[in-house]
């Protein structure tokens, strides 16, 4: 195909091609997906939990007033509340709203849905409980409180439990609900409220409209009310959503600030617009093409790969530069120069791309996004500056600017060469020394974005919830859900125990919304032993002495026949409160029980020796992924460094050629170790990922070092200055942005390509130079 | 366990019931005369009753007596201290129903808004102590009855869909305006009667309602 043919058909397809892009992708800026799902059973049961829970949905709300408490202070906040309850459940996206102080009315509708299954769930432990429950002496006084139960303001639904369950049984079990509540009410003015919201945790953009409507709804009440009131919310969504923010200004501040910067070093390079117009052209599609081909492979894009993808830019940009100047240098034609250094791109590009494949192979679920997007980038860039850069460029006038300093440096590496290669040869040693002192990074939260005014927000919010703990829990998993059922039993006994030794404050079980089929024949037995003539009479004498109709409360039904099944109760409303606390997946059934504040050593001993019973805590878990990435990422930084060696040997076929060119990469990997260790940074993964990166670069400068095919050595050191330098410019944009990721990344990366570029004179004496 | 949450339609009816029967005695014989009435139910001032209520219950074999005081605020708010058989407070304020029994140390608290089987009474409620006529006549229908010296306010639930199980709700008097008599029937056949009395009224009331209401928030 002609050169003229080869434009116009790019110049149709680029735009085509961003059109189905944006047509086709969906952008997510959740940070747990791109952290923690991982490839084992904990790492997906973490950011299920996370993207899919109902705590996840759940917004923790508290209404202050504003003035000093009064007389009146607690009315006037009750109704406050009352009226903010009943504005916010109209919101679009409000699943319910209700006080924390009370349970929802349909919690409460579902527990007269127990009363016929009374004698088959009435307690945990009924050998133990049944005692006190059925001995006749104490039946007066449960008559006298079931009458005063039948007067109070919840008549109308005690008088529907009592019809079927005369001795109140069925809501024996509840009690401990009860007490959570209670507990509330002693720690809440009135003003704790708690949303559940319908688009799921991670659906930042919904989260973010709900909270303009939860705020507006506040304030308009608020203002007729004198202004007298504040409102703070809490919660995942509301960490979720502010990630979503911070994330998406770094990701426009990265791509603004590294593209903008690229041109920059472009325009002082080359003074040509016309050539920095084609050149960003080819990397516009390169972008696209690399965005397009991971929304097909993965569904969605995550904003931290555009971000990240963005700064492909630079790397993606050596290649024209390479070509563009050799093109000037030695006035080729661009066609020319690009056949000219094809094998030498080619093999650049390979290593590259190795190295975001061994950036893939880390676990690290974001990184498998990056590197289907820089292979996918560099391949087309690779493409297009080999077969349409030359069309583009045909009428371009190149003009290269002289570096100062490149002359001098490579003159002054020969002049010194074994002065220099003597210190560099001390300063290896030194750095070998300092390598011990490295610093490991083991808390997976110092690589989260800073919030500490949300944190600081929502530890005031959650101070006036009795609830439970966030992102620790009691694991119970089996194959099935009845074995399930039987081993969250005995862990919930075992809470229970806990729970009055102070080492639990609550905790949030299935007990008694379901109950295993074994616990129900259990009660059962329990129940039919008790129910002897001497008891039943002793309850009609109980019901007579208090005024209560014997006719209609004194004869104690029978166990119901059938048990209560699990997916009868699922199929009820009884499912959203249960909802984050079943997980029912391939290989079994999984059932959290939550906990309230506890010591995490003592409850994971008390819980020793429960069959598919442990302790989770999800910073462990996320700490236990931060070291499992890092020894993959050390592990792939080696397989990494070898599998180019192997390609660069496959083209040389000459060791020495091999070992020479991955030289200057080596000693910088190693002189970046010892800076770390010397200014005591913490390595994380990200640390290792961000040289594996470098590596990938560093090892493209002495190729093309080494190859030098234009037999011009300032020539090819003049291209990997404009290399180091577009490089520098957009991973040096990552630096600016707030996700410590990025700029990790960017100290990482710039570190290796700036030493890696320093010692390619020094190392390899192979090209003679001119 | 006895949960804490919605309170029925016995209790909110009991409420506006109360709030009616203390209302002073107003004559009526047409829908102007009514429009007088409702016009006059805001609470202005105020009142302390003493109350007798009598009870019956589906699950008891016999009526339930109890009696007491009912302090009615100017703000609005209604306390119903229970002093026989046993000492029980019940308040409604700022748009919350308040319960606190001692002696079972049973005590609930809801907001008198939460939507479900009472909401509609719970407007009426309402719409009743702020005399807004013109929501009352949507769910219910007043009836005035006088015969001689004695008069009756009736006020039937409309016949319309989810009103199947509202109550009948009666008040009436004669010429002795401190005296009022309350009857609620329920459509479960269930049905509570008050007796009341008017013992004093004014502004020294108002310490012992807040008293009182502190003591049933449990503050």
């Amino acid at each position: 195909m002609s050169l003229v043919w080869r434009k116009r058909w790019f110049l149709v397809l680029l735009p085509l091609l961003v059109a189905v892009t944006v047509w086709q992708i969906r952008i997510e800026s959740d940070l747990n997906a791109f952290f923690t799902a991982g490839d084992n059973e904990d790492s997906k049961l973490l950011s299920g939990l996370l993207q899919s829970g109902e705590l996840s949905r759940r917004y923790l709300l508290v209404v202050e007033q504003a003035n000093i408490p009064n007389e009146a202070h607690s009315t006037s906040l009750d109704a406050f509340s009352a009226k903010l309850v009943l504005q916010l459940a109209r919101i679009e996206g409000v699943e319910q709203v209700w006080p924390a102080n009370q349970p929802p009315r349909e919690w409460i509708d579902a527990l007269g849905s127990y009363a016929p299954y009374h004698a088959r769930l009435f307690s945990l432990n009924p050998m133990e409980d049944g005692r006190e429950l059925f001995d006749p002496v104490g039946l007066s006084h449960r008559a006298e409180g079931l009458k005063q139960a039948l007067l109070s303001p919840q008549g109308g639904f005690v008088k529907a439990v009592a019809k079927q369950d005369p001795l109140l049984l069925s809501l024996n079990g509840f009690k401990d609900l009860k007490g959570q509540f209670e507990r509330q009410a002693e720690l809440d003015s009135g003003g704790a409220l708690i949303l559940q919201s319908r688009p799921a945790a991670l659906d930042s953009d919904a989260h973010l409209r709900l909270q303009a409507a939860i705020r507006a709804s506040f304030d308009s009440l608020n203002q007729s009310s004198g202004g007298l009131f504040r409102l703070s919310m809490a919660g995942v969504p509301v960490f979720s959503a502010a990630a979503h923010g911070e994330i998406s200004q770094d990701v426009t501040l990265v791509s603004v600030v590294s593209s903008v910067a690229v041109a920059v070093v472009f325009l002082l390079l080359f003074r040509s617009f016309s050539a920095l117009h084609w050149v960003m052209m080819v990397q516009i599609a390169s972008f696209v093409v690399g965005a397009l081909v991971t929304a097909l492979v993965f569904g969605t894009v995550h904003s931290l790969t555009l971000a990240l993808g963005g700064s492909l830019i630079g790397i993606c940009t050596d290649y024209p530069i390479h070509v563009m100047v050799h093109c000037a240098k030695h006035r080729n034609s661009p066609l020319d120069a690009a056949r000219l250094l094809w094998p030498s791109l080619v093999l650049g590009g390979l290593t590259t791309i190795i190295g975001y494949a061994a950036l893939g192979l880390t676990g690290f679920p974001g990184f498998e996004q990056i590197a289907i997007f820089a292979l996918a980038s560099i391949t087309a860039s690779l493409g297009l500056t080999r077969w349409v850069l030359p069309a583009l460029l045909a009428h371009s006038s190149l003009h290269v600017a002289h570096l100062p300093g490149i002359a001098a440096w490579v003159g002054f590496c020969a002049r010194r060469r074994t002065l220099l290669l003597g210190l560099l040869a001390a300063c290896v040693v030194l750095a070998g020394l300092a390598l011990p002192q490295t610093r490991w990074m083991n808390d997976m939260q110092k690589l989260a974005l800073n919030m500490d005014r949300l944190k600081q927000q929502d530890e005031a919010v959650r101070s006036h919830f009795a609830g439970i703990e966030p992102g620790r829990f009691v694991l119970v998993q089996a194959d099935d859900l009845e074995t399930a059922l039987r081993r969250s039993e005995a862990a919930e006994r075992r809470l229970k125990q806990l729970k009055q030794a102070g080492i639990l404050t609550e905790y949030h079980g299935l007990f008694p919304w379901l109950v295993s089929q074994e616990l129900q024949h259990d009660n059962v037995q329990v129940y039919a032993q008790a129910l002897t003539p001497h008891f039943q009479e002793a309850w009609r004498a109980a019901l007579v002495k208090a005024g209560l109709s014997v006719d209609k409360l004194g004869q104690l039904s029978p166990p119901a026949a059938q048990p209560l099944e699990p997916k009868d109760v699922l199929a009820s409303p009884v499912r959203h409160i249960l909802s984050g606390q079943m997980i029912e997946g391939q290989k079994g059934v999984a059932l959290t029980l939550w906990l309230g504040e506890h010591d995490p050593q003592k409850l994971a001993e008390g819980l020793a020796g429960l069959a598919g019973t442990r302790y989770f805590s999800q910073k462990d878990q996320l700490d236990r992924l931060a070291s499992l990435y890092r020894d993959r990422s050390l592990v792939m930084l080696a397989l990494g460094i070898v599998v180019m060696g192997l390609f660069i040997w496959l083209q040389q076929r000459n060791i020495a050629k091999v070992l020479l060119t991955l030289l200057p990469t080596l000693a910088s990997i190693l002189f970046i170790f010892a800076i770390w260790a010397l200014i005591k940074e913490e390595v994380s993964f990200l640390h290792i990922i961000g040289l594996l990166l470098s590596v990938s670069l560093c090892v493209d400068y002495g190729i093309f070092f080494m190859d030098n095919r234009g037999r011009d050595s300032d020539i090819t050191y003049h291209a990997l200055a404009s290399s180091t330098l577009t490089t520098l410019a957009s991973f040096g944009a990552l630096g600016l942005g707030k996700t410590p990721t990025l700029p990790i990344l960017a100290l990482s990366v710039s570190l290796g390509v700036t030493l890696g570029f320093l010692l390619c004179p020094l190392l390899i004496q192979k090209p003679s130079l001119k | 366990m006895t949960p804490n949450y919605h309170y029925p339609r016995s209790v909110i009816k009991l409420a506006l019931c109360l709030l009616l029967a203390l209302l002073p005695r107003p004559g009526f014989c047409n829908e102007t005369e009514l429009q007088t009435l409702l016009g006059r139910i805001r609470q202005n001032a105020s009142a302390e009753f003493h109350y007798q209520e009598i009870r019956q219950l589906e699950l008891a074999s016999s009526p339930w007596q109890g009696e007491g005081s009912m302090l009615s605020g100017a703000d609005g708010s209604l306390i119903k201290l229970q002093l026989q058989p046993t000492r029980v407070i019940m308040a409604i304020a700022e748009g919350h129903m308040y319960y606190w029994d001692p002696e079972q140390q049973q005590r609930h608290t809801a907001p008198l808004g939460q939507s479900g089987q009472g909401s509609e009474l719970i407007t009426v409620f309402v719409a009743i102590l702020q005399g807004h006529a013109d929501d009352l006549k949507s769910s219910y229908d007043f009836i005035p009855e006088q015969h001689g010296k004695r008069w009756t306010l009736r006020l039937t639930p409309k016949p319309e869909p989810g009103n199947e199980d509202a109550p009948t709700i009666e008040i009436s008097g004669d010429e002795d305006e401190r005296k009022q008599h309350v009857l609620i029937r329920q459509a479960d056949g269930e049905s509570t009667e008050y007796r009341l009395i008017k013992t004093a009224e004014g502004q020294p009331l108002d310490e012992a309602i807040r008293r009182l209401l502190r003591e049933a928030i449990g503050d």
